[in-house]
This record gives structure tokens, C-alpha cells and sequence, in this order.
């Protein structure tokens, strides 16, 4: 019995202080992540609408594609929206943000995370891909195409990364859909 | 042993990859880029040195019988500390390194130099194992990662080469990670052989 018992209360007592030091470092550092969290969706969001100073807290919209809403304010105007969106990829979910402005232009497109294969669908991350949706405006719906130089309403594919590039691309095609049929009433015709 | 000599058999001697055939997980999943190769490298070499310390310390006090379950919560516990600090107070290093860090609890190198050496020698000794063996995984990791990149990118740390080059894709996928391996390893031991017979 006491051969069970001895290594049994050690392995006890090394379990419980790790368990202790882990819920100590956990509530010191909890707010601070908390704030780092949030400074770091500010920033994403910046990227995509440049023009915004501020932003509004998140509006959830209750769907799985499109999934929150964030108003774009500077001075005290609402210059465009931020929409968040996610799409399946090649390895799995696609989060992205989209930044139309108030005058129905994509200002950017922002891939908040995804598990893409690296050197091939991962590259959608880099501008020479990313950077296509800037400027498109919300009243056409983006196709992908490859070998081809695209035009207005084309996103040119990454090579060999097809899935890849068709899945931001309809991230952002349902994001411009719900700022059409959502939020369009801040759009100056 | 001295000091010297651990690091150095950590780094040649007895090299996780090439030589012990270890860790073999993130060996072949993260070396895709040169880049990724050093920030998994330098992660696991931190959490090593930390976790051979701590289990040096603990040697006595761990009961033979329990003692693995005992590393592994030790080990845990000491790479969800290092996420959590990293996460509130170096947020850069931690989106950069961010993937690598939940990873190295299940990287076998940790374990194995937990059972094979931190349980039976001093703290100080064993630290420097824990930095000689990271080394060792460190630079393994590297030179596999930026051949991989090279010939499968066409570029090293980020940096484009000739932009003729058409890339060998297969280099950054999982085919290409055994190829890389299996030659680099020959390329060790055969290095390794020859200074051996030369110093005989």
C-alpha cells in the first residue's frame, strides 16, 4: 500500500503546485492579454479601412459566414464598415476582414488567420495577392482566374493554390453581399 | 563531464536529429522556411534548458516510479507558462513564434533528455544539456529548413533569389521534408565519420 501511496502523493504535490503557479501567472497576465487582444483587432482593422480613427464595438450578426460587423468612424462620421467573414480552405477555415468604405469601395482585405499550406495557399497573405481586392467596388461579385491577366471583376488565382484563392475570394464576395443588402443604406449613390 | 564537452555532444555527438532521430514531428512539419526552422529551434532550446533545470532540481523528490507523468506535467506547465508571458508582455515574438510554442510540449527531445539525463545529473550540467541539445536541434532545423527553402521557394530568410527560378514545390511539402532529412543525415555522419578517423 505504501508503495502505491508514496509516489502517489508526490506525483500529487507536483501537480498541484504547477497547477498553482499556472492559475497565478493565468489571472496576472489575464487583462493584460485582454488589451492585446483587442489593440491587436484595432490594428487589423486599420489595415483594412485606413481612413477610420475609430471603430465601433462588435455587432454580431448571428450568421456562420459573415459573422460580425464593426462600424468604421472618423470625426464623428461613419466612413465605412469593417465586416469579418470566414470561408473553408484548403486546410480549414479562412478568417478574413473586409474594409468597405461608405461609398461601396473594398479599401482592403486583411486574412485574420488560416492553415493554409505554407509556400502555396499560405501566400495569400502577401500583397501581390491580397492587394487585388483593394479598390473593387461592391457592385460586381468576384470570380477567380488563372493563366489570364484579370480584369475588374477577376482576382488573378496563386499558382498551384486555387482553393486557396477561391476561398478568400468568397469571403469577401459574402462580406460585400451583406454590406449590400445590410449596410448600404450608408452608401451615397 | 564538463561543460564544453555537454554542449558539444549536444550540437554533434549526439545531435537529436541526425544522430539520436528524435523530434522528428517538427523536424519534418515546421522546416519549411529557414525562418521557421530558427523559431522553432530557439523556442524548444528555451523550454529545454528550463525544463531540464527544473527536473534536475526535483531529481530526489521524484518518485522512480511516477516519473514520467511527472515530466510531462513539468514540461506542460513550463511551455503554458512561457505562452502566457509571451502573450501579455511580448506580443510580436508570440504572433511570430506563436504556432511553435503548444508544439514543443509533445517534441519527444524534451522527454528524452528529461529521462535520459536531467533526472540523473546536477542542475548546472544539465541546463547546459538542455542548451547544447537545443543547439543541436537549432542548427538541424535550420540548415533543413533553408534547403528545403531554397529549392522549394526560391528564396532564404524571406529573401527572393533568382526570380527565374522555378520552384521544386514538393521541397516545401511533406515529401520533401523526408528527402531533405535523409540526405542531410548521410551528409552529418559522413562529416562526423571523417573527423573521426582523421583525429585517430
Amino acid at each position: 500500500m505504501k508503495n502505491i501511496l508514496k509516489p502517489g502523493i508526490r506525483l500529487f504535490i507536483i501537480c498541484a503546485i504547477s497547477v498553482l503557479l499556472l492559475s497565478v501567472v493565468s489571472e496576472m497576465t489575464k487583462d493584460v492579454i485582454k488589451q492585446q487582444e483587442i489593440d491587436a483587432k484595432a490594428a487589423a482593422m486599420k489595415i483594412v479601412l485606413p481612413d477610420a480613427t475609430s471603430f465601433s464595438d462588435k455587432t454580431e450578426t448571428g450568421q456562420s459566414d459573415v459573422t460580425a460587423v464593426y462600424e468604421a468612424i472618423d470625426n464623428g462620421k461613419t466612413v465605412g464598415y469593417v465586416i469579418e467573414s470566414n470561408s473553408k480552405g484548403f486546410g480549414g477555415a479562412v478568417n478574413i476582414m473586409v474594409g468597405v468604405s461608405s461609398d461601396g469601395v473594398i479599401e482592403g482585405v486583411n486574412i485574420l488567420s488560416h492553415t493554409e499550406t505554407p509556400g502555396l495557399g499560405a501566400k495569400a497573405v502577401e500583397p501581390k495577392f491580397i492587394d487585388q481586392y483593394k479598390g473593387k467596388k461592391v457592385d460586381k461579385t468576384l470570380v477567380v482566374v488563372k493563366g489570364k491577366v484579370p480584369e475588374d471583376s477577376e482576382i488573378e488565382a496563386i499558382t498551384a493554390s486555387t482553393i486557396t484563392s477561391r476561398a478568400v475570394t468568397t469571403g469577401v464576395n459574402n462580406a460585400v453581399a451583406y454590406f449590400n443588402s445590410n449596410l448600404s443604406g450608408g452608401v451615397t449613390q | 563531464m564538463n561543460i564544453l564537452k555537454t554542449i558539444k555532444n549536444g550540437i554533434i555527438n549526439e545531435n537529436p536529429i541526425f544522430i539520436q532521430v528524435i523530434g522528428m514531428c517538427p523536424t519534418l512539419g515546421v522546416t519549411t522556411s529557414a525562418i521557421n526552422g530558427i523559431g522553432m529551434g530557439l523556442a524548444t532550446t528555451f523550454v529545454l534548458i528550463g525544463s531540464n533545470l527544473v527536473i534536475s532540481l526535483l531529481r530526489k523528490f521524484i518518485p522512480d516510479k511516477v516519473r514520467i507523468p511527472a515530466f510531462v506535467v513539468v514540461i506542460a506547465s513550463f511551455v503554458t507558462l512561457i505562452q502566457f508571458l509571451l502573450q501579455a508582455y511580448l506580443p510580436d515574438l508570440n504572433s511570430a513564434l506563436g504556432l511553435y510554442i503548444p508544439l514543443i510540449v509533445v517534441n519527444c527531445i524534451i522527454l528524452a533528455r528529461a529521462e535520459a539525463f536531467a533526472s540523473k545529473n546536477n542542475p548546472i550540467i544539465a541546463s547546459f544539456d538542455g542548451l547544447g541539445m537545443g543547439l543541436g536541434f537549432t542548427m538541424a532545423l535550420t540548415v533543413i529548413g533553408a534547403v528545403r527553402e531554397i529549392i522549394g521557394s526560391g528564396s532564404i530568410f524571406g529573401f527572393q533569389l533568382a526570380s527565374a527560378y522555378q520552384p521544386m514545390l514538393i521541397m516545401i511539402m511533406p515529401p520533401g521534408a523526408f528527402l531533405t532529412l535523409a540526405f542531410l543525415m548521410v551528409g552529418f555522419n559522413v562529416l562526423k565519420n571523417k573527423n573521426k578517423k582523421s583525429i585517430q
